[in-house]
């Protein structure tokens, strides 16, 4: 069993590095110069885990602002299409 | 990472902001039928409706091809149906814990993450922040122009 999982993790090492900095493409760029090579895996994970965070946080305060635009009217949903084709989708 | 200008619809947001209105709307018509003002619970309430509906839309606009979605599905389904039993598949925990310690956290925060392999916790990690970003940029246009408009344009 545990020869499996160290003839597992042999293979897939590169593959995490590889998914790892490719991940690293999907979050935004701070600073173009200091980054590249030096971005360490581990830094790239920390910082994927704080951009996520991020980004519920912001849904959570979105919703918040959205519930109240509800509740005073200011969305007259009942015309989906109209805000669709509004939003320029 | 795809860049699609505005011109360009991206198709994931597309489906996004298709479900998510919808939803919008059952929950405009559950809100307008309760006219009072509201108190801090309710309001505390539809926050938490909104916010489970985003999630909710976003989920099921990707459907079961992702783990990510499918964990959050089983979620949203086990809370409708009010169950408590909570039965976490933790498959290896421990293989990911050695190697990174960043791989721990992120199995936190993305749906699903800790009954994920390292290498699908990370593919799906990619394609949840992909999603989340679009959510989050359609909740702000809808706002934005909810609050931007008068409401006659919308009518």
């Amino acid at each position: 069993m545990s020869s499996r999982r160290a003839r597992a993790s042999r293979l897939t090492e590169d593959e995490l590095n590889n998914l790892i900095f490719k991940l690293h493409a999907s979050l935004p760029h701070h600073s173009n110069s200091t980054s590249d090579k030096k971005t360490s895996a581990a830094k790239i994970l920390k910082r994927t885990c704080n951009y996520i965070k991020k980004l519920q946080k912001e849904v959570d305060d979105l919703s918040d602002g959205l519930s109240q635009a509800l509740a005073s009217g200011d969305i007259n949903a009942a015309d989906a299409d109209t805000i669709t084709t509004f939003l320029q989708l | 990472m795809k860049s699609t200008s505005p011109q360009n619809p991206n198709p994931l947001k597309k489906k996004l902001a298709s479900r998510f209105l919808k939803a919008m709307k059952k929950l405009s018509h559950k809100i307008s039928s309760s006219p009072s003002p509201p108190s801090t619970a309710e309001r505390r309430r539809r926050h938490r409706a909104v916010r489970a509906a985003a999630y909710a839309s976003m989920a099921s606009a990707v459907g079961p091809r992702r783990a990510w979605s499918r964990a959050l599905l089983r979620k949203l389904r086990s809370k409708a149906t009010a169950t408590s039993g909570r039965k976490t598949a933790r498959r290896n925990p421990r293989n990911i814990g050695t190697r990174f310690l960043g791989l721990n956290e992120l199995c936190d925060v993305v749906p699903g993450g800790k009954a994920m392999d390292s290498c699908s916790l990370l593919s799906e990690t990619g394609h949840y922040i992909k999603c989340l970003r679009a959510q989050v940029q359609i909740m702000r246009e809808i706002l934005d122009s909810s609050s931007s408009s008068s409401s006659s344009r919308i009518l």
